[in-house]
């Protein structure tokens, strides 16, 4: 049965590959979410319905198969599968329906932004302090004394005060992080895009950051700053 | 007709079976509450605890672990801590909730002392204090205190450090129990009070913040208190949710469900089959 359910399947086949793992390795794209998926497919089906609907000839040739793969009729081996067709629709439909009353009893999903933009009355600001040893060294120590015991010696994120807190503190090691974090942090006006600086999306009632801005000089600021670049091995992203 | 049946029903037997391994392999898993994120406070099975640390009820209750840092948002801060991490079991009645803090500390000090931190209201309040924050209009914490000397619960609020008030009323109730290197701290109140812009108000079903703060009331050698007043050990925000009575009408309806799509199916099939006879 099916000669011409081959081709639809074949097609619907080849076009969710095509969205899946092609669509997302296109230079400049990304990985399409299933609902937009489940989106083109079911056009995709609807095209093909049109289309085997044109005329008597065709629409008989379409539906047939289905109908005697419903009805059960002569359809020898795909018995088993008509059976699971009919207890899996239900069941679905149950399932379906479980899910849309049932209250769910997990947290919120939180989508905090771990990145948000800097402010823009940031832009264009850069370091006013010079990139000598002397000042990168007294960045160190200040870096030592106000930030490894969350940020760690190693600059790893994984200091003894960090354990407590979620978000945990940023590993500047990494240096996706260290350009998102800390290179904002410098593009800024040093710490005050980190701690309850954030912006709503960043949920900054969940900072543990403390409000340097507002106990440290800002020459500190920049020196730590520097001091943590150098330690990390990382440098600071720019204004493009 | 038998012979039909009877040729049927293998096809029908490898048919639920396929359908089943397709279920099951379609994800459906049930839900795993996620410890050490929320509290849950189940419904209780007999009287709420509400001054007993040690009783056996405590047990129906799920445990969760959070972990501690010592609090360095804020001047005064703190490198150290003794507290590394606070087991919390909770349970409701309806109309009362009762939360178990539990947490390992080497000696009993009358400056010992624990606390819960919550939201108040629709705004969002920074887990230290409710500090004020830069682009995020925040809301006032109430905070549920305990100190092993004065043996009661305080009821407080806050909005920022050096902001920490009484409130007037007071509807929290604590009590301690000290064994083997461990304390075990309940905190109990209403669900709901009548002071909505003071008090956190738990509606069973609904998530809320919850935060934990404990000191160790031990000295140093000059008679200092090593750990007070900011200098804590503090957690980030976690959730806490009262769990509602059992709802089954979900499974009603799917029941309904599934008895409308085997209605559907059963029409359609028939009518199909009229129409090829025809």
């Amino acid at each position: 049965m099916g000669g011409s359910l081959t081709k639809p399947a074949i097609l619907i086949a080849v076009i969710y590959l095509i969205l899946k793992f092609v669509v997302p390795n296109i230079p400049g794209s990304a990985p399409l979410p299933s609902s937009l998926i489940f989106l083109y497919l079911m056009l995709t089906t609807a095209g093909i319905v049109i289309f085997a609907t044109m005329s008597g000839e065709s629409k008989d040739a379409f539906w047939g198969p289905i109908q005697r793969f419903l009805t059960g009729e002569n359809i020898g081996a795909l018995q088993a599968a008509r059976y699971a067709v009919l207890i899996l629709f239900p069941l679905l439909v149950g399932w379906q329906t479980y899910g849309s009353t049932a209250v769910s009893d997990q947290p919120p999903a939180e989508n905090r932004t771990i990145h948000p933009a800097p402010p823009g009355e940031y832009t264009g600001l850069s370091n006013p302090v010079a990139k000598t040893p002397e000042n990168i060294m007294q960045g160190k120590g200040f870096y030592a004394a106000f930030c490894s015991p969350c940020h760690g010696g190693n600059f790893d994120g994984k200091g003894p005060a960090a354990r407590g807190f979620n978000p945990p503190p940023a590993n500047f090691r990494r240096s996706d992080n260290h350009r998102d974090v800390a290179g904002k942090l410098l593009c800024s006006g040093a710490s005050r895009r980190a701690a309850s600086g954030l912006p709503i999306e960043g949920m900054p009632w969940k900072s543990a950051m403390p409000r340097w801005e507002v106990e440290l000089p800002d020459e500190w600021i920049w020196k730590i700053i520097m001091g943590e670049y150098d330690g990390a091995h990382q440098s600071p992203r720019t204004w493009e | 007709m038998r012979r039909v049946t009877e040729r049927h029903r293998p096809g029908f037997w490898i048919g639920a079976a396929g359908a089943m391994v397709a279920l099951l392999s379609a994800g459906v898993t049930p839900g795993f509450a996620q410890q050490s994120v929320a509290v849950r406070a189940v419904l209780a099975k007999g009287a709420l605890p509400t001054d007993d640390p040690n009783a056996a009820i405590w047990n129906t209750a799920p445990q969760a672990s959070f972990p501690m840092s010592p609090q360095v948002h804020w001047q005064n801060r703190i490198q150290e801590v003794t507290v590394k991490d606070v087991k919390v079991r909770a349970l409701h009645d309806g109309n009362q909730v009762a939360f178990l803090l539990e947490y390992a500390d080497p000696t009993e000090d009358p400056d010992d002392a624990a606390a819960l931190e919550f939201m108040v209201g629709d705004k969002k309040a920074h887990f230290a204090h409710g500090q004020p924050m830069m682009q995020v209009e925040g809301g006032p914490v109430n905070i549920w205190y305990w100190k092993n000397k004065d043996k009661k619960g305080v009821d407080m609020n806050a909005m920022g450090f050096g902001t920490l008030k009484v409130q007037p009323h007071q509807d929290v109730k604590a009590s301690g129990a000290f064994s083997s290197g461990t304390w075990k701290i309940v905190f109990s109140r209403p669900l709901a009070t009548e002071h909505a812009e003071e008090d956190t108000q738990i509606i069973p079903g609904n998530f809320i913040n919850v935060a934990f703060a404990v000191w160790d009331g031990r000295k140093d050698g000059s008679g200092e208190l090593v750990e007070k007043g900011s200098q804590k050990a503090v957690s980030s925000w976690w959730y806490f949710r009262a769990e509602p009575p059992p709802d089954y009408s979900p499974y009603l309806y799917a029941v309904l469900a599934v008895g409308l799509a085997v209605g559907f199916q059963f029409v359609l099939i028939r009518k199909l089959k009229k129409g090829q006879e025809a």
